[in-house]
């Protein structure tokens, strides 16, 4: 596995079929720093603003601290 | 006792202690320090001896053909007027609606807020006017708006993109509270369009009683003797963030992008509960994993005559499923195996006879420790539909990689003939009668805890 990183995005790539990888996906909030995690239906409508859990702040994918993406 | 994680905690606790109570809450402590006057029940449905019962069922371990058969009987439900359904004795509408002022739950520490989690969701098709029902989770955001989030393959989904592609937004209720047949019923895995009330009744042993809901008329009926209903629209193409939430795997399920609804009424009865389920816990999962019985027993039964039980465990989530078969014919083990690893949440079906008890994993575990050679016995399915919210699917997946296993024993060399195994160690049962009725007389509660 390695991480590319764009800005706040960082993509980890998978390795070979025989490694094990996760399926998650992390956002990091902007306002309080809380990390949560977020499906890939919602990083594919980057139009649809992110929940904070922690502090109900909502942001977009591009104001996010960082976004960590599997795959 | 607060709807913030004390609840849930309590149930929590009870499982830890093998405890599985109804648990009822008075006068629910709500997040803004007030008190509510709607009684929170939840752990209805922990136990499979009381699912069994409510069921009008004996023993839980019948319950799969029981379910299977009840569900394919179906009765049709019975209309009652407006005025006499008990659900709607007390009627909210406009800008009286309060969805916070219902005791729901925030269960669990990445929730982002109270959910409900027994809300039963039907909408109908545009096209033909059927219904469909299926439990849907719902956020509540505000007074009057809260997310809905019809899983992508869910009927319902399928209903709501039909009215978006109208350019409508699509007319939905929820209800909340029933009879755990009812409620088991809505479980019942049908063709699209196609009711599920025939299958409530069915399982019921009676005509579900239906009435039209306040907004809708006859194009929604609601289930005259639930405890809650809450009625609205879900906006065409409106999106926002929904969850994370914590999931019946035991995981925290992610942060989606989902629909929204918008109330347009509240009924309910005189006096009315508001149910929870657990979510992750037995008290979601039994329900949940005796229709899977019913369900899965179905289609083994189909292919494999010799299928006489599964069942699903709840330390499996939904991923796991035991069948057993009794003077199986050649090949039929693993058509059973097959039928049963098409069932989309089940990952994993293990074959075994009828001397190995499904309800006790140490007998499974015999089973597999004995009578399962890995690269003859056991076989992989890749690309098979499953839940994606399983966390060990790769990344960017859309379908999983299961596993049959035929832990059964051989067959006989002739008909009527052993298996050709060792016999398995037993001691006589009188013997064993007899030791049980000598523990049944002993004092153990000094005994030391080693």
């Amino acid at each position: 596995m390695s991480a590319a990183n764009t800005n706040n995005r960082e993509t980890v790539r998978l390795g070979a079929p025989w490694e094990k990888t996760g399926n998650t996906s992390w956002t990091q909030c902007p306002e309080c720093d809380d990390w949560f995690h977020i499906g890939p239906g919602l990083l594919d409508r980057p139009e649809v603003a992110m929940h904070c859990p922690s502090c109900h702040h909502e942001f977009n994918q591009t104001d996010a601290k960082r976004l960590v993406t599997s795959g | 006792m607060s709807v913030s994680h004390q609840i849930t905690a309590l149930q929590y606790a009870l499982e830890k202690a093998g405890r599985r109570p109804i648990v009822v809450v008075d006068e629910p402590l709500m997040a803004d320090g007030t008190t509510s006057d709607i009684p929170v029940v939840t752990n209805l449905t922990a136990s499979r001896a009381v699912v069994a019962r409510s069921l009008g069922i004996n023993d839980h371990q019948t319950a799969a053909p029981i379910y299977a058969q009840r569900t394919g009987t179906q009765i049709t439900p019975e209309t009652i007027s407006n005025d006499t359904a008990p659900v709607q004795e007390i009627v909210i509408e406009g800008d009286d609606v309060d969805l916070t002022r219902l005791p729901a739950l925030t269960q669990h520490v990445t929730d982002p807020g109270p959910y409900l989690t027994a809300a039963h969701a039907t909408t109908y098709d545009p096209d033909t006017k059927t219904d469909n029902t299926a439990i849907q989770r719902c956020w509540i955001k505000s007074k009057r708006r809260m997310s809905y989030f019809p899983y992508p393959s869910s009927h319902n989904n399928r209903n709501m993109r039909k009215f978006w592609a109208r350019g409508e937004d699509c007319p939905v209720v929820f209800w909340i509270g029933h009879h755990p047949a009812v409620l088991m019923g809505t479980q019942a895995k049908l063709n699209y369009p196609e009711s599920h009330w025939g299958a409530c009744g069915g399982l019921l042993g009676e005509p579900l009683r239906v009435t039209p809901s306040r907004t809708f008329g006859d194009l929604i009926m609601v289930p005259a003797d639930a405890e809650i209903v809450i009625e609205g629209y879900v906006p065409r193409d409106v999106l926002e963030a929904d969850g994370p939430f914590g999931e019946y795997t035991g995981y925290s399920g992610p942060q989606v992008a989902a629909p929204v609804v918008n109330v347009t009424s509240i009924t309910m009865r005189k006096g009315a509960l508001y149910h929870d389920y657990g979510s992750g816990l037995t008290d979601m999962l039994v329900p949940d994993n005796m229709t899977m019985e019913g369900k899965v027993y179905g289609l083994c039964k189909q292919v494999a005559p010799s299928v006489t039980n599964v069942h699903v465990p709840a330390q499996g989530r939904r991923f796991h499923g035991y069948i057993q078969v009794e003077n199986p014919g050649p090949g039929e083990v693993r058509d059973a195996l097959m039928a049963a690893l098409s069932y989309r949440r089940l990952k994993m079906a293990i074959a075994v006879d009828k001397d190995i008890d499904i309800f006790d994993d140490s007998e499974m575990m015999f089973a597999l420790a004995t009578r399962v050679q890995w690269s003859r016995d056991s076989f992989t399915v890749d690309g098979l539909s499953g839940s994606l919210l399983d966390p060990s699917t790769p990344a960017g997946s859309k379908t999983l990689s299961k596993i049959g296993i035929d832990a059964s024993l051989p067959l006989p060399g002739r008909p009527g003939a052993p298996p050709p195994v060792p016999p398995r160690s037993i001691v006589p049962q009188d013997a064993m009668d007899n030791a049980a009725k000598i523990l049944s007389g002993t004092d153990m509660s000094g005994w030391p805890t080693l």
